[in-house]
This record gives C-alpha cells, sequence and structure tokens, in this order.
C-alpha cells in the first residue's frame, strides 16, 4: 500500500451460500485493500465470486437466499460484517454505493426518476423535499441528461439504457459516498455507450474523491481505468498487482489467459 | 387522462347495445312465457292467454318490442313489471341499493382479507406464508353457498342472539343495517379474498426479486419506504386486474347468498322474476348489472393508468 492510507481493508472474506440445506462457498477467504480515491479493479469470468465480493461490502444478499459472510471487511476501520442492520443502511448509499449491470431493470417503472434520486437524498442528508429537488436536477445535469429540470419528471421508459444507467450513477454519487462500487456497469450497453459511461465514472471519481471499485470481465474496459487490478478465479484472488505491470508480465496462467482473450487490433488484422 | 376516460366509455355502449339484444332475445326463447306463468295452469283458455298477451304488447312481432323497449329504456324509462304492474326503476333501485351496499362492503373486507394475508405471506414467507396458502386452499374448495349455509347452521344453532336473519333497512338505523350485512358479505368475501391474497403474494414475490428492489436496498432506504414505494406500487398493477374482474363476480355471487340470509336484494328479485317470466325486470336487471361491471373495468383501466406511467391507450 502507498501513504493515502486504507479505506477499505478486506481480510479473509468468505461468502456461504445456502441452497436447499447444501452449503456452498463462493467466496474462499480473500484479502484486498482500497485506498481513499483509489481505482481499483476486481476481473474474473462469471461466477468467480467478484459480485458476490461487492455485494458483501454493501452486505446485500439476494432477495430469499440466505448468505452468511465470514472473515472482516473494515471500512474506515468499522468491521461491516458487525454493524448491526440499521447501522448497516445508514452505511448504504451515504458511505459506500454501487451501480449494477442492468440498468433496464434497475430503475423503479412506476417513479420519475427525479424522484428515484430525491428519496435517497432525503433519506441521508435530512433536506427538504425540494431542496432535494434541487440538488436532484443538479445531479443529473453533473451525470450528462439534458434539460435535467424536465427530464427529472420522467419516467424510465422514456430513457435510454445509457441515460439510466446515468441516472443510476447519478442515485449512487448523489451523497459523495467514500466508495463506489461499480458491478459490470457497461456489460449491458452498447460499446460506443460504453466508453461514455466509463469516461463519466471516471471524470466522477476524480471531482468527487471517490475511491472506485470497478469489477468486470473485460481486461479492456479497466485498461486506463484503474491503478491496480485483483484477478479473482473460483472465489480466490489469483493475482493482483499495479495495472501495467499485469498487462506486462502477467503470472498467473488465468490472467494470461484473461488477457489473451482481450481482442487486439494486430490480431484482428491479421485474421480479417 | 380525460380523452382516455371518455374513449373507454364510449366504447361501453356498443358492447350495451350487445348486452341489451341478448337479455332481450334469451328471455324470449325460454319455454312459456308470462301469460302462461300467471295463469299458473296449462288448463287456461286461449282467449284469456291471448288477452293477456294483447295487454302487454306481447302479440307483435319481436323486432317491434325490442325497439319500442330500447327506446323507452334510452329515455330513461325501463318499462312496468308485468306482476305488479309498477314501474320496473322503482321497484329496482331500493333492490339495487341493498345488493351494491352488500357487495361494496364484501369487496372492502375481500380486499383487506387478500392485500394483508398475501402481502405478510410473500413478505414473511416461513410459518406464515404456509399457513396463508393452506387457508386459501381450503378456502378456494368450499363455495360461498356453502360457507354461507353453514354460517347459518353455526350461528343459528349455538348464537341464537346474533339474530343472522334480522335485516335491518338502512333507513331505519345505518349502523345495524351495515352490521347485519356483515356476515353474508365476509361469506361471499372468502372466496373473493383468497383469489386477491394468491394474486398478491405472486406479485411482490415477482416484484421482491426485481434488479431495482435490490438498487432500493442499496441506496439504505428504510424498509417501510421499499415496501410502499418500491413493492407494492409495483405489485398494484396485477393485482387491480383480478380484484377489478373478482368484484364484478361478486355481484352474480350475492344472489345465492341473499336467497340464503334472506336480505331483499337484487338477487331474490331477480329469482322471482325469472320464475314468473316478468320480461321487462329481467332485462332492466341484466342491464343494469351489465352496466354496473363495465363501469368497473373501466375504473380498473383508470387505475392502470394512475399506477403505471407505461400504460397508455391512445
Amino acid at each position: 500500500m502507498d501513504d493515502r492510507g486504507t479505506l477499505l481493508q478486506v481480510r479473509d472474506l468468505t461468502a456461504q451460500f445456502n441452497l436447499d440445506g447444501v452449503p456452498s462457498r463462493v467466496v474462499k477467504g480473500i484479502s484486498f485493500d482500497i485506498a481513499p480515491g483509489e481505482a481499483v479493479g476486481f476481473v474474473g469470468e462469471s461466477g468467480c465470486g467478484k459480485s458476490v465480493t461487492a455485494r458483501a461490502i454493501m452486505r446485500l444478499a439476494p432477495e430469499g437466499s440466505s448468505v452468511e459472510w465470514g472473515g472482516r471487511i473494515l471500512f474506515r476501520g468499522q468491521d461491516l460484517l458487525t454493524l448491526d442492520e440499521h447501522e448497516m443502511r445508514d452505511m448504504r448509499g451515504r458511505r459506500i454505493a454501487m451501480v449494477f449491470q442492468d440498468p433496464m431493470a434497475s430503475l423503479n417503472p412506476v417513479m420519475t426518476v427525479g424522484a428515484q434520486i430525491d428519496d435517497i437524498l432525503c433519506r441521508h442528508t435530512g433536506v427538504s423535499r425540494r431542496a432535494a429537488r434541487r440538488r436532484t436536477v443538479e445531479l443529473l445535469g453533473l451525470v450528462g441528461i439534458h434539460d435535467p429540470a424536465l427530464r427529472a419528471d420522467d419516467y424510465p421508459h422514456q430513457f435510454s439504457g445509457g441515460m439510466r444507467q446515468r441516472v443510476l450513477i447519478a442515485i449512487a454519487v448523489s451523497c459523495q459516498p467514500d466508495l463506489l462500487i461499480a458491478d459490470e456497469p457497461t456489460t449491458a450497453l452498447d460499446v460506443t455507450v460504453q466508453a461514455q459511461i466509463l469516461r463519466l465514472l471516471m471524470r466522477l471519481r476524480r471531482e468527487l474523491g471517490m475511491a472506485l471499485m470497478l469489477i468486470t470481465h473485460d481486461f479492456g474496459v479497466i485498461a486506463g481505468m484503474v491503478e491496480r487490478v485483483y484477478v479473482m478465479h473460483g472465489g480466490e484472488i489469483v493475482e493482483f498487482g499495479e495495472i501495467d505491470a499485469l498487462f506486462a508480465g502477467p503470472r498467473h496462467s488465468y490472467t494470461q489467459a484473461l488477457l489473451a482473450a482481450v481482442p487486439r487490433i494486430e490480431t484482428a488484422r491479421r485474421t480479417a | 387522462m380525460l380523452r382516455m376516460v371518455l374513449v373507454r366509455l364510449s366504447l361501453t355502449v356498443p358492447i350495451l347495445l350487445g348486452v341489451s339484444m341478448v337479455a332481450f332475445g334469451l328471455m324470449r326463447a325460454l319455454p312459456g312465457d308470462f301469460a302462461l306463468a300467471a295463469a299458473g295452469t296449462t288448463a287456461v283458455s286461449d282467449e284469456v292467454l291471448r288477452t293477456t298477451r294483447r295487454n302487454l304488447g306481447l302479440d307483435r312481432p319481436i323486432w317491434e318490442q325490442y325497439g319500442i323497449w330500447l327506446g323507452n329504456a334510452l329515455a330513461g324509462d325501463l318499462g312496468h313489471s308485468f306482476a305488479t304492474r309498477k314501474p320496473v326503476a322503482g321497484e329496482l333501485l331500493p333492490r339495487l341499493a341493498v345488493t351494491a351496499e352488500l357487495t361494496m362492503i364484501a369487496g372492502l373486507l375481500a380486499m383487506a382479507m387478500g392485500a394483508t394475508t398475501g402481502l405478510a405471506s410473500a413478505r414473511l414467507r416461513g410459518r406464515t406464508d404456509w399457513i396463508v396458502r393452506g387457508l386459501n386452499s381450503l378456502l378456494l374448495a368450499v363455495p360461498n353457498f356453502v360457507v354461507a349455509t353453514l354460517m347459518v347452521l353455526l350461528f343459528g344453532l349455538y348464537f341464537p342472539t346474533v339474530g343472522i336473519f334480522n335485516y335491518v333497512p338502512f333507513a331505519t338505523d345505518p349502523l345495524a343495517n351495515v352490521g347485519s350485512l356483515l356476515l353474508p358479505a365476509l361469506a361471499l368475501a372468502l372466496t373473493v379474498s383468497v383469489t386477491i391474497s394468491e394474486n398478491t403474494r405472486a406479485a411482490v414475490l415477482e416484484v421482491s426479486s426485481q434488479d431495482y428492489v435490490m438498487v432500493a436496498r442499496a441506496k439504505g432506504l428504510l424498509a417501510r419506504t421499499i415496501l410502499g414505494n418500491y413493492l407494492v406500487r409495483n405489485a398494484l398493477t396485477p393485482v387491480i386486474t383480478v380484484t377489478g374482474l373478482q368484484l364484478a363476480a361478486l355481484l352474480g355471487g350475492s344472489i345465492l347468498i341473499e336467497t340464503i340470509f334472506t336480505i331483499p336484494g337484487m338477487g331474490q328479485y331477480l329469482f322471482d322474476s325469472v320464475s314468473r317470466r316478468d320480461y321487462p325486470v329481467i332485462q332492466a336487471i341484466v342491464l343494469v348489472s351489465s352496466t354496473i361491471v363495465l363501469m368497473m373495468n373501466v375504473l380498473v383501466d383508470i387505475a392502470y393508468a394512475r399506477v403505471d406511467a407505461r400504460v397508455s391507450y391512445d
């Protein structure tokens, strides 16, 4: 670690699901650190446990399932796994926020997008409805929605996928969290829109001084985005390091395989 | 919104016209007619039957009879009862009011019971879910007239002081009136509440696993905000559909219940009129009931649009 200190220290984190009484461990004792304001990438294939790791930090179990978390998740020195649900609710959205994979399904279809930003502001900052709405319009402008004052009264179905992801990012950064977890934030989007969303995330991280935990299966996404990378495979961290070093000389065979999966211009020319 | 309501309302006109034809035609397709039923015997001279029929206009061609009736009905005149010779509207309205009150109380009971049990079942799961679903299966298997009969037996034998057959008119004592309708309304409501309960449960479970509920939790919102704005508001649409249909069905169910509890509503009136072949009364009841059902559907459509901004009928 460098001299910035640590924001998040995860030690021996385990996650175990109980499916019909059969325990299945999907995260097998991983440890990592994130410094304040730092951008860290988590890369691995589907089912490698990276999303479960993200949800563990938020302590969000999928609806109707039971997860047992083990180990320690120290956020500013406080172990999140020991907080009660009430304290954890104050943490979510305010200190640690999350952007999910599918923007098409992540907004409440029966509420205006403005109301969905208002409610988190009212919950965590204790401002009036009217003040919240002013801030909501600012936030929508910040994430690049045109005519934010008008668009705040529109419903999610009136927005495209990329615009909805912008709204979800506005929700996530609304209370200026210390840590933003982005779980495959661009996977469901068109390639051109992907780049815009990634640039937006980078800009907001800089402007708001947030740490960013960027989870993806695609090394192409994190190139140029993060400083350090953790490579996950089978519920374990198999390799980590500075991104440039990792690109230059991957040590673990799985990392080599992942890097080989990123299409390159030269190979594309050769096969064309 | 106003445009949508007007379009919906105008669409009910051709439907009602069709209903009026069916109501008119079906009754006349039944064997026997009022003249025969009124005579009470087949040993009656043709002369007498012919006179009765001529007096009531039943000797004219059927399309002419229909035209006259429809014209009058459009002008608000539902005709005179063959049996009592009084205007149908005057006889029907007080009875309609009783039936409307009964179905309204039953509807409120069914919605309250169905929504509460369904929501509890979906949110608490476990033992609550198990008990609610067990009760629902049981209630669904027992028709409402059996429930009503059991209630009559139970209260008649063991709690005679309750006075199940003491219908109190609203004008006499409004409170006692509602009280006297509670048991019949409950008998009527139970089966309907099962449908609402099961649908509420399914809708809430479905919505619970949606991504936007996970997002709401990730926002750190309070449990009651998530329940109200995210779960219930989204689960409402499918529940409104079945509730609307079920409330219309209550109207039909009330006929049996009114007969069992001897409530002077539309059900008994209809039953008597069918036995007497009292065409104007039957036609009026069918027309009025159909109008109520259609209005219920329009209300459901409006409720959709209110709940979900994606719904558009243009």
